[in-house]
């Protein structure tokens, strides 16, 4: 997997997927076993100490200093720190700053954090699931944040998230990984022109998609549903196509372990 | 520079419960009869402490707020010099000035058990400082290594150097000549070059260690 240009790219995986092991790895916090990381042709390991990449995890710990002070410490040690956008940040969402980092609530730990992380301005910007413990309306703020912060400053920032179709909004690219390995990773485009289900008479069904990349089925009676990422079949009075939802398209990219047989 | 230094300065306020501590020990600590200790020896224990919060405490911390890990190890090394000069600082102080003041008849410092003063007083605060930065820099890899097998490796083989060279009179004479020459030297000059290069080599071992490390 290649990522060649600055755009907000969103990494998906069941639980215990690789998606912190991917991300950590991408920041230089742990060795990977197989294959090689590079950073702007620099290959990364525990071993680099200068990476030049911001990788913020969920629950990181943090100082237990007024935020405002924290921010400032940020600025200090991270020479691409840009203070003015953390400063607006923390106006915007409302942090005290007076208030120390442990008596602020997860969501607000989570919020201080991902600011931390976007302000660094380093080139690459993981954020492993950032949004946990945000309320409905700090999600959408903090997808208006992502959005701004690319904007002023266009890098490759990488999300990992289980929320998905919340930030299909903000994301331009997505990442799918299961038991470690890609198992996806295109355009958001390119999901909404190929991801279709087709439900119809198992041999109708069958006979539609027998030259298509089908990555999931579903059977209930004699009614058969194909899932395909691929160029939609011609549309017959016999089948039923429909677009595929992001998260119905993760499902069944991954979908097949557990659950109910396909 | 500055991110380097902006660490140091986190280093050193971070580390308030090692001062407060090691103010509290100097400050309470009593001893009587004839033969007293010095409570400039327990200055000491802000050393012993510090590396333990400059390792379990700090570094995650500050790779979370985007520190570098080269930034972090050289603001470590900073921060154990300043120490060691304020440490060594405190108690050459403390023997000048508060020392004579006991009652008792002798009162042991560790500068005069170790035989720097027969080198002077301000000779033996730098030999004292060159030794205490040793001991830091030792305790920060020893510590940064313990979540790792070779961490382990290491505590076996120094316990195992102690238990089998301290019954066996001609491996003891080895291990006491080895003290003697890092820590119980009177030759000032022989004694502050083999602590430096002591850290030295700690240091490199630390960066190894570093290097290895993950959040």
């Amino acid at each position: 997997m290649s990522i060649d240009e600055p755009g907000i790219y969103c990494l998906l995986g069941r639980n215990g997927a690789g998606k912190t092991t991917l991300l950590k790895s991408i920041a230089g916090y742990q060795n990977i076993t197989n294959g090689r990381i590079q950073v702007d042709g620099k290959v990364i390991t525990t071993s680099t100490l200068d990476i030049g990449v911001s990788y913020i995890e969920n629950f990181a710990k943090h100082f237990n200093l007024p935020v405002r002070k924290l921010l400032k410490i940020a600025s200090e040690v991270n020479p691409n720190y840009d203070y003015d956008f953390a400063s607006e940040m923390m106006e915007r969402f409302e942090l005290d700053g007076k208030k120390k980092f442990n008596h602020l609530s997860l969501g607000m730990k989570t919020m201080v954090s991902t600011i931390i992380c976007l302000a660094s301005n380093n080139r690459v910007v993981l954020l492993d699931e950032p949004v946990l413990g945000f309320d409905a309306i700090m999600r959408v703020e903090f997808y208006d944040m992502l959005t701004e912060s690319f904007r002023k400053h266009p890098r490759i920032i990488i999300v990992s998230t289980h929320i998905i179709e919340e930030i299909a909004k903000t994301i331009q690219k997505l990442i799918i990984i299961d038991q470690g390995s890609v198992r996806f990773f295109d355009t958001l485009q390119s999901v909404e022109t190929k991801a279709f289900s087709i439900s119809g008479l198992q041999k109708d069904v069958e006979a539609a998609t027998q030259n298509l990349n089908v990555i999931g089925q579903d059977t209930v009676g004699g009614l058969v549903t194909t899932y395909i990422f691929d160029n939609p079949p011609e549309r017959t009075a016999s089948l039923d196509i429909h677009p595929l939802s992001l998260q119905d398209f993760f499902i069944q990219m991954v979908g097949h372990k557990g659950g109910a047989a396909r | 520079m500055n991110a380097v230094f902006a660490i140091v300065k986190r280093l050193l306020a971070s580390n308030k419960i090692s001062f407060i501590m090691t103010a509290l020990v100097v400050l309470c600590a009593t001893s009587s009869g004839d033969v007293v200790l010095s409570n400039g020896n327990y200055t000491w224990l802000l050393a012993v402490m510090t590396p333990f919060f400059f390792v379990f405490y700090d570094y995650t911390k500050l790779m979370h707020l985007g520190a570098s890990k080269r930034d972090y190890f050289i603001g470590c090394l900073i921060s154990y010099s300043v120490l060691a000069l304020g440490i060594s600082l405190a108690n050459t102080l403390i023997h000048l000035l508060i020392d004579p003041l006991y009652p008792a008849q002798a009162v042991l410092n560790m500068m005069d058990v170790c035989k720097w003063t027969e080198n002077g007083i301000f000779i033996a605060g730098v030999q004292q400082t060159f030794f205490l930065l040793q001991v830091m820099i030792f305790l920060h890899v020893l510590l940064s290594m313990q979540p790792h097998w070779y961490g382990w490796l290491t505590d076996t083989i120094f316990i195992a150097i102690i238990c089998v060279f301290t019954p066996i009179p001609a491996l003891r004479r080895i291990l006491s000549g080895f003290f003697q020459i890092i820590m119980l030297n009177r030759n000032a000059v022989l004694h502050i070059c083999i602590s430096l290069l002591l850290s030295a080599a700690l240091s490199f071992a630390g960066l190894c260690v570093l290097k290895r490390k993950t959040l």
